[in-house]
């Protein structure tokens, strides 16, 4: 066996600066996309409120889906790097291998087998979590830009597909969360704590627990295959224009998914622009007093005749049974009231009636001028019953 | 009573107490005749002139208005049946007690020029017994209207007619509403033909909302507000979550749930949580439904339930929708097997597919930990075992 001491470069700095850029628009997305699937949930809600609320949560959230989309793009365009013009071994696809080292690691956990398998340069656990990244990467990008662009979305597939895109992607994300705290942090935290993402190396020990394959491979000492120049050149020339022409669709895709839809009006009318708030019904017309027969002037000038229902109607509501004057009978006008005679028969300038109901004064009860003529002129004519 | 007590008891006691009682009465009943008898004889008559007899002496039949400098009619007549039916003539409210500055004929001479500023000088009486409800009233929209000027706002009495309001609990929700018509025709006439107006008002259905229902007595606030929109949801959803109510029309009681649930629901109800004072865009019902309008969803010509009409709903906030568009909202329904399969079926795909990966992978990382577990502290057996295997391990 070698040193132990050693250490065997895994992650170069741009794989590394790559996982750091994935670790902050992942735990972005993570944080506000949950917080908006359990939004009523007391943390999400003090969460919510933290960030400045649910619309400025969805443009952090859209904010760190650009990111990690373009994250995204630019590990193609590396992958086709490495794979068309360097001809690397694409060492993140599983094989069947990996299906027996899995069940070979499962035994080997159980007891039942005496050594683990010696694994390539990704085992089976990392590739499993890199498809599992890749199928997300995807259906979490068609997803989230359906539900950013829901008349863009509903202008080609049926409107339902809308909330069904918004149930995958909610599930996905907690699958996707879930993994990465079961698997990721259980393997490269929690067994024990693996620095290659930020050291960029494994130890020794490392490299034989889970990649006995490939420090195999490494302690051979097999040369990489040289790439000769001009098919270098001649694969660099297929591989920029297409790695440019794609980064550029890719961008202006995004940008376009970004800005074309308005989907909503972004403030509301008020509702009620056509229909007034105050309008007032037409009252209902006061009920009129019922029209008095006019009686013959000349032969109802007694009490009788019609004087009585003159005073009645006139008067009769303050001076009727409640003390004082009454007018509701001829004695009772005759008589008068507590300040003195209100009909002197004969004598009109005297009566009290007639002071009260002269021009100018205020007494309640008032007669008219031709009403009070007929007044005057039955006091004239002795007040006669 | 006195009868009644007599047989129910019958003790010898009671009924001299009833006797006397007896007594008493026949005696207050004669005093108001001996009053007047003595007014008569007496040269100063001692009328009561502040019992409301005095006053309906005169203001029974007074059919004359008295004409306001602003040509308004002041109608002073009390229609003696309403009166006598009213809460304030029940519970023996004096005619004073309320017209405080008068104490007698003549009355002072009236200040107010319109019939309102008359109507706000005679306010001042009623919060002396109906405090609460004249301090919510100043806190609600009329309130604030009144307090800016506006002529048109109510006072207590453009609602209350203090002279022939009977108890609240005696008004049919139509009677209710009818006071609010006064002034609000426009709306009224809009509620009217609506689902809820067509019950109330045709076949005097008490489930379904009048005015004061959804907006309050006193507390009436601005609905123009946004702290009125978010929270509004909750006034539809007090009744329309109510399975007692809803049963009997075959409605939903999910509505609220599934509404809370979706999209606009989530937003509207983290605004009104979160920032109740700041106005979404998102829809609340009456977006959707309408205010006063509402119909019925299988209304043929506006019901929600034809597509067409619930396409025109959604451009009314979602001007550039198509076709497709409305399908994206589930209309309250929790999807199934015939109702949006698609929704139903990638749920339940993921209900399979998440405890089926998780679980495998908890398969792989306990047995990991197991092994490590055994490793580290039951002695490995001294067969085969890879020796540097728990060298290192120490190791580290």
């Amino acid at each position: 066996m070698t040193d132990h001491n050693k250490k065997y470069e895994r992650f170069n700095v741009a794989r590394r600066l790559e996982h750091i850029l994935l670790i902050l628009s992942f735990s972005t997305l993570a944080v506000t996309g949950l917080i908006q699937k359990y939004a009523l949930n007391s943390i999400s809600i003090a969460l919510i409120s933290f960030l400045g609320g649910i619309e400025t949560v969805r443009i952090i959230h859209r904010i760190a889906a650009v990111t990690f989309f373009l994250e995204g793009v630019y590990h193609f365009i590396l992958m086709a790097y490495l794979l068309y013009v360097k001809r690397k071994e694409a060492t993140m696809i599983p094989g069947i291998k990996d299906g027996f080292d899995a069940i070979n690691e499962l035994l080997y956990n159980l007891g039942l087998r005496k050594e683990g398998p010696k694994m390539p340069r990704y085992n089976y656990a990392e590739k499993m979590e890199y498809l599992a990244m890749i199928w997300g990467y995807f259906l979490m990008g068609l997803t989230g830009f359906m539900l950013w662009n829901p008349i863009l979305t509903t202008r080609i597939f049926p409107g339902e597909i809308v909330p069904a895109a918004k149930v995958a992607h909610g599930l996905e994300a907690v699958l996707a969360v879930l993994a990465i705290f079961l698997w990721h942090f259980y393997h490269v935290h929690i067994k024990k704590w693996n620095w290659s993402m930020f050291k960029g190396f494994l130890t020794h020990h490392e490299m034989v627990e889970e990649h006995g394959a490939e420090l195999e491979k490494i302690e051979k000492g097999e040369p990489e295959p040289e790439i000769d120049p001009v098919v270098y050149k001649k694969r660099m020339k297929i591989f920029t224009p297409v790695s440019i022409v794609f980064s550029v669709v890719m961008v202006s895709l995004v940008v376009f998914l970004a800005n074309y839809e308005e989907t909503a009006i972004t403030t509301i009318p008020r509702v009620y622009a056509e229909v007034d708030v105050f309008v007032p019904r037409t009252p209902t017309p006061f009920p009129t007093q019922i029209p008095s027969p006019t009686p013959d002037m000349m032969i109802a000038n007694t009490w009788d005749g019609g004087i009585d229902y003159l005073f009645e109607q006139k008067c009769g509501l303050c001076h009727g049974e409640s003390g004082g004057l009454s007018v509701k009978t001829y004695s009772g006008i005759i008589q008068g009231g507590n300040s003195g005679m209100a009909v002197i028969p004969g004598r009109p300038n005297e009566s009290l009636i007639m002071q009260n109901q002269a021009p100018g004064n205020e007494h309640p009860g008032q007669f008219t001028d031709e009403e009070l003529e007929r007044v005057r002129i039955w006091i004239i004519n002795g007040a006669r019953k | 009573m006195k009868r009644i007590n007599l047989l129910n008891v019958g003790r010898i006691l009671l009924l001299l107490t009833a006797i006397v009682l007896c007594f008493t009465i026949v005696d207050m009943l004669n005093t108001p005749d001996k009053v007047v008898a003595q007014s008569e004889d007496d040269s100063q008559p001692k009328i009561d002139t502040t019992s409301n007899f005095y006053c309906l002496s005169c203001h029974a039949e007074a059919y004359n208005p008295v004409q306001l400098p602003s040509g308004e009619n002041l109608y002073i007549q009390i229609e003696l049946a309403d009166f006598a039916d009213s809460t304030h003539d029940r519970n023996q409210i004096g005619c004073v007690q309320c017209h405080k500055d008068i104490s007698g004929f003549p009355h002072p001479i009236k200040t107010a020029r319109t019939l309102h500023e008359y109507q706000l000088q005679r306010d001042t009486a009623c919060i002396e017994c109906h405090e609460v409800q004249a301090n919510q009233t100043k806190d609600s929209i009329h309130g604030f209207l009144l307090s800016q000027g506006e002529v048109n706002a109510p006072t207590c009495s453009n609602c209350h007619d203090p002279h022939a309001q009977p108890y609240m609990e005696e008004l049919t929700k139509t009677e209710h509403s009818e006071v609010c018509a006064n002034c609000h025709n426009g709306i009224f006439q809009e509620y009217a033909n609506s689902v809820h107006g067509e019950a109330m008002i045709n076949d005097d259905n008490q489930d379904v909302p009048g005015c004061i229902d959804c907006h309050g007595v006193h507390t009436m606030a601005d609905t123009s507000t946004a702290e009125f929109r978010n929270s509004s949801v909750y006034l539809c959803a007090d009744c329309h979550t109510n399975a007692s109510i809803m049963d009997k029309y075959g409605l939903s009681t999910q509505v609220l749930d599934t509404y809370v649930a979706d999209f606009h629901g989530t937003t509207v109800t983290l605004f009104e949580i979160t920032e109740p004072g700041q106005t979404t865009n998102k829809a609340v019902c009456y977006d959707c439904h309408g205010i006063h309008n509402i119909l019925s969803v299988n209304d043929p010509n506006k019901g929600l339930s034809v597509k067409q009409n619930m396409l025109v709903a959604c451009q009314s906030c979602h001007p550039d929708a198509t076709t497709n568009f409305p399908d994206t909202w589930l209309s309250h329904y929790i999807p199934d097997k015939d109702k949006y399969p698609i929704v139903y079926y990638v749920t339940l795909f993921y209900q399979i597919l998440i405890p089926g990966v998780l679980g495998g992978m908890a398969i792989f990382v306990l047995s990991d930990a197991y092994r490590r577990l055994r490793m580290k502290f039951i002695k490995p057996k001294p067969v085969e075992v890879p020796v540097e295997g728990e060298e290192v391990i120490k190791h580290d």
